[in-house]
């Protein structure tokens, strides 16, 4: 199996033109949400949107799970 | 898939709490089942960012719309594919291992570049192609008014391509973001520059590459 093409932090980057291995995507977590804090919050999920009733009873009145922290990607 | 096999997925996806992996392994089963009936199904929205960012960014439920068929999805078979995995709800949202899944109906992509695919437990994913999301949230974060979730996402995916996590056709997205259907080049080429100065990189669209 080909290497994967890497990132410039180092992790694979997810490609164009072939399938991304489940261990390939898994690796690269940390420094995507990494590079995503460096240009925005960490937690941008919206505060409601037009499922906001059926989430909040899903989720005991949050809008989803809440999210690992980054050092535990 | 065998119903064995079903519910082992199913098992392990509903005691999955990682919202992210949660939503993916889902996705990754929930094609598998629509694809045994030749339909392939594309995950869209903030689901499909989550896969590309990390960008913490979605909510409790998953869009996915119907990209090809060979068959005729009706009301029928859509409930019947989703009794296989013990949802319920319907016709169009159901509720399965903890979240709720959409399966609308056509997908709508203007990009030339491919559906990107990830191996899932249960079989590949296909996600909606990075360049047209890109052009997308920049639209939403400006129309019809200034909308800052919508540029958190699309700085967060423009970071992700910059710094080549995700391999990037930025001649499409220039495509993209000149056609009628957006318009948006100038808002687009500029939130690009912003972010490559914030990463300390050269933008795609400097005059010098």
């Amino acid at each position: 199996m080909n290497k994967p093409k890497l990132s410039k932090s180092g992790v694979p980057t997810i490609p164009m033109n072939e399938p991304m291995s489940w261990e390939d995507w898994l690796a690269g977590r940390r420094a995507r949400r990494e590079t995503g804090n460096r240009v925005a919050p960490e937690i941008i999920r919206r505060p409601t949107s037009s499922s906001d009733q059926r989430l909040r009873k899903l989720f005991h009145g949050e809008r989803g799970l809440p999210f690992k922290k980054t050092d535990e990607l | 898939m065998k119903p064995d096999q079903i519910k082992r997925a199913l098992a392990d996806i509903t005691a999955e709490t990682d919202p992210t992996l949660k939503h993916l392994k889902l996705a990754s089963l929930v094609s598998a089942v629509f694809r045994e009936h030749g339909i392939e199904l594309v995950v869209v929205g903030g689901s499909a960012i989550e896969f590309y960012t990390e960008g913490a960014y979605v909510s409790g439920d998953i869009d996915l719309c119907v990209d090809y068929s060979s068959t005729a999805l009706t009301v029928r078979l859509r409930q019947e594919v989703m009794a296989q995995l013990q949802a319920t709800g319907g016709p169009r949202s159901w509720q399965v291992g903890g979240l709720y899944v959409d399966v609308l109906a056509g997908f709508e992509n203007l990009a030339r570049t491919p559906v990107r695919r990830l191996d899932g437990p249960c079989g590949h994913v296909r996600i909606s192609p990075v360049e047209e999301l890109i052009v997308e949230r920049v639209l939403i974060s400006r129309y019809p008014g200034d909308y800052p979730p919508a540029r958190d996402c699309a700085k967060k995916l423009l970071a992700a391509a910059l710094l080549a996590e995700i391999e990037t056709d930025w001649t499409e997205v220039k495509r993209l973001a000149e056609d009628p259907a957006y318009k948006n080049w100038n808002d687009l080429k500029q939130l690009v520059h912003e972010q490559a100065q914030a990463l300390q990189i050269r933008s795609p669209y400097h005059p010098d590459e």
